[in-house]
């Protein structure tokens, strides 16, 4: 044993101690702070949130079934959009990344846990309340000044009641809770990397893990600054975004759409990070193109939150913002390109095996460049003026974030779910579950680019026959029922193979990362012992060092080493 | 059971079938005409350049699901071993980078056309002292109200003369409207405590119109900007029509008020009736 160069790190009491085996189970998951139990309760409520935005969505796209229908009325319309919307961004698509990071991060850098645990736990705690506290509105009023309230209409001359309050007072817990487990995440990769895991040895989700968490630590305040702003106005009488009266309504859509845009941007450097980590696996060999990617990924997060006004096209900015917002966005394609480049070629000239998690992301990547394409045109002046607040933007959101968050989030999960859960994810019920899922997606929104065009605009509870766009909608919506019925069959999947899946090996899919090192589903502690990491594959490593030692040879030195 | 290759190849029929029933949905004259009714010179430009981009997009779309889909083939592996190196990398990179440069440049000079109307060629009353007609559009919880350069107003619908360019100041009285007519200006905010300027020139009578494109409430379904474009006389008959019909029920109101004014001194003693505003 002494001839393996390993490393203890120092044990942390609240890690390594463990709580008393006698409390009861809901009990231990409920005062945990090991970064395992804090991400799966994180991304059990991201999938339950996508179930809830699908299902809002479905009641959403039925009004718009037909012109001039009269199923809702507009201020119930009104309610169920924001609430949609504020689900799929902050209780799905954002938890759903941090909680992914959070969970394989640790796992991937050789860490025994994170660097912040009780950290990570408030912050999980802060969420859910926050979760709890957007849904508690169903039994008083729910926010209706939109996904974005944008002031004034969000301030209480034009909304009284106290539905903005509490969408502040959510997506305010929300999204601190979300920092604070970025800050961990952090703290954690920068400091807890196993012994020769240099930067040019981390994984590429590390990578992902890194500059989603800075992401996350520019945008939010910034955010929380302009929900603070906007409960002044509300509550203390305040005039910040007031029309007139010194205050600037222009502010808030500054603001907010510095931490929308930065939000999209992290969902898709997440996402993609998670597909290259698939490719890679699955592939059988590391990315050619590695420091181009993660380049790419580092690029995409920046560039991407400078880019802000390009939702802002419509509005009275001088044209020097305009054209910045061009630049930006157009430039996007550089990155965006290269990793789609770069991922699409590494399975094209590989001998792969397609299993779930590699269908998935390639679904992802072809649904989100659907998306990223027409965001691009969107965002030059010319077509944003003409198509902006139309369905034809909403499709193109709907499909990178279905994309990204939704397929990326499965690829994701079903790549990581034996390492999480110890058993196997159903190969066929996941692959009936993608097809459906992404036949609905193509259904439910490419009708809606022909809406879009015909200058149907976003919001509005109804629809007129004389806008000749009665076909669009009514397609769109039978397509929204066949998504919703995928996201049901994956997310049932999911349910089922905990229980009825094969069990897994700790490596079932003969990965190049320290995750597969740990047990599967891991021990509260990780790894028993760490290895040295010598290259970016330490898996391959200790794989090639075990062949060794079973043949009798020496291991040579300056490779990473196997563990007992 | 189809075999893998089978299946795969479903997703780009898939996409495929979708636009088409996007097209047979439809009308054939606006299937493939993104703004039939382009009425002003800036959006004739935007229209040429919404073309490009959606020539763009398609071929980028395609090209991008082929490649995923040779991917997934299980057939015709072949190592390109010579384009995934640095080499490769920096090929691809820089043809991007051309491709985002071209687009950019392009982007900027239909941006900077779309944005440039000339002045028209009518003679209209009361242009300003660069030939255009200055109106003020008010957004309001959930109309627009149009203020003319002779003072007179009208709600919901706008009236302006053929040939002419019209700088039309958007302004809001409470909440952000959006203020859209896809044939003349396309969409631009109206902001409260901001002026947001647009200008269009129709080129042709006839009726404009377009839905409000901001959430603004609970009439924000009905709210709608029409701009009638008549002839100069037509437009000039109409201000002077409307400035006698406001006058008129001005008059009217004094009137009115004058009288309830009498009513109520003769009831009260002379002294203790307020004055009224």
């Amino acid at each position: 044993m002494s001839s393996y160069p390993t490393t203890m790190p120092p044990t942390r009491p609240e890690i390594a101690g463990g709580e008393s085996q006698d409390s009861p189970g809901w009990s231990r998951l409920a005062t945990s702070p090991d970064h395992k139990v804090i991400s799966l309760i994180l991304i059990s409520a991201a999938f339950g949130s996508a179930f809830l935005a699908a299902f809002e969505l479905v009641i959403v796209r039925l009004q718009l079934a037909v012109p001039e229908n009269v199923f809702l009325n507009a201020v119930t319309f009104d309610r169920l959009l924001s609430v949609y919307g504020t689900t799929a961004i902050f209780l799905f698509a954002l938890p759903l990344c941090i909680g992914l990071l959070y969970y394989v991060t640790p796992l991937q850098i050789g860490s025994r846990g994170t660097a912040l645990p009780r950290l990570g736990q408030t912050g999980l705690w802060m969420f859910i309340i926050g979760g709890f506290l957007l849904y508690a509105t169903f039994l008083f009023t729910p926010p209706e000044a939109g996904i974005n309230p944008f002031p004034p209409l969000s301030q209480e001359v034009f909304t009284p009641n106290n539905g903005v309050d509490a969408w502040i007072a959510a997506t305010g817990m929300i999204t601190l809770g979300l920092l604070l487990l970025s800050i961990d995440l952090l703290v954690t990769v920068r400091n807890l990397r196993a012994p020769g895991m240099a930067w040019r040895r981390a994984p590429i989700f590390v990578w992902s893990a890194a500059i989603v968490a800075w992401q996350m630590v520019v945008i939010v305040p910034i955010f929380l600054a302009a929900l603070t702003m906007l409960m002044i106005d509300r509550q203390l009488g305040g005039s910040f975004f007031t029309g007139g009266a010194g205050g600037a309504p222009l502010l808030w859509q500054h603001l907010s759409f510095i931490f929308f845009t930065g939000a999209y941007m992290g969902v898709a450097v997440t996402m993609l990070g998670a597909i290259s980590e698939v490719v890679q696996t699955f592939t059988r060999r590391p990315l050619p193109g590695r420091e181009t990617v993660i380049g790419s990924l580092a690029a995409i997060a920046t560039i991407g939150t400078l880019a802000w006004t390009q939702n802002m096209i419509t509005a009275p900015l001088g044209s020097g913002w305009k054209y910045y917002a061009m630049v930006m966005s157009i430039s996007l394609i550089v990155p965006f390109g290269l990793i789609f480049y770069n991922l699409i070629s590494a399975v094209s000239s590989s001998d792969f095996q397609m299993r779930a998690p590699l269908r998935f992301a390639m679904g992802a990547l072809s649904l989100a460049s659907i998306g990223l394409a027409v965001e691009v045109s969107q965002s030059t002046i010319a077509v944003g003026s003409q198509l902006q607040q139309t369905y034809d933007a909403w499709a193109a959101t709907h499909f990178t974030l279905i994309g990204f968050a939704l397929f990326g989030g499965f690829a994701a999960i079903s790549y990581w779910y034996p390492k999480m859960t110890g058993r196997m994810l159903d190969e066929q019920r996941a692959k009936i579950s993608f097809w459906v899922m992404f036949a609905g997606s193509l259904i439910a929104l490419v009708p809606l680019f022909g809406a879009g065009v015909e200058d149907q605009v976003t919001d509005s509870y109804r629809f007129f026959a004389d806008e000749d766009v009665a076909g669009f909608n009514l397609v769109a919506t039978l397509g929204t029922v066949v998504l919703f019925i995928g996201i049901l069959l994956a997310i049932g999947n999911l349910i089922r193979s905990r229980e009825a899946g094969a069990a897994a090996t700790p490596d079932p899919w003969r990965g190049e990362s320290l995750e597969w090192l740990a047990l599967s589903p891991p021990e509260q502690h990780n790894f028993d012992v760490l290895p040295d990491v010598r290259s970016a594959q330490p898996m391959r490593d200790i794989r090639e060092s075990l062949v060794r030692r079973e043949a009798g040879q020496e291991t040579p030195a300056g490779e990473s080493q196997p563990v007992a | 059971m189809l075999s893998r290759s089978r299946k795969l190849l479903t997703l780009l029929p898939a996409t495929a079938t979708a636009l088409f029933a996007v097209a047979a949905f439809a009308s054939p004259a606006s299937a493939f005409s993104l703004n039939p009714d382009a009425a002003s010179p800036g959006i004739e430009k935007v229209n040429t350049f919404h073309w490009i981009t959606f020539i763009l997009i398609v071929i980028a779309i395609v090209a991008v699901n082929l490649a995923i889909l040779r991917a997934t083939k299980r057939h015709h592996r072949h190592a390109d071993a010579g384009n995934s190196g640095k080499g490769g990398q920096l090929r691809v990179g820089l043809g991007l980078g051309v491709v985002a440069v071209a687009l950019f440049v392009t982007a900027t000079v239909f941006s900077s056309q779309a944005r440039e109307v000339p002045v028209g060629s009518s003679q209209v009353a009361g242009l300003n002292d660069d030939g255009r007609l200055e109106i003020q559009a008010t957004g309001q919880q959930w109309l627009w109200r149009y203020d003319y350069p002779n003072a007179t107003f009208t709600y919901h619908r706008l009236v302006v003369p053929v040939d002419t360019t019209v700088a039309l100041d958007l302004v809001s009285a409470d909440v952000i409207h959006g203020w859209n007519v896809p044939s003349l200006t396309g969409k631009a905010q109206a902001v409260p405590g901001k002026t947001n300027r647009v200008y269009f020139r129709a080129d042709e009578e006839g009726v404009y119109s377009g839905r409000a494109s901001l959430l603004s409430g609970q009439g924000y379904d009905s709210m709608e900007a029409q701009v009638d474009v008549v002839s100069v006389s037509e437009y000039e008959a109409f201000l002077e029509q409307l400035k006698t019909d406001i006058q008129t029920a001005q008059d009217s109101v004094v009137k009115t008020q004058e009288a309830e004014l009498e009513a109520a001194a003769e009831e009260t003693p002379q002294g203790e009736v307020e004055p009224t505003p």
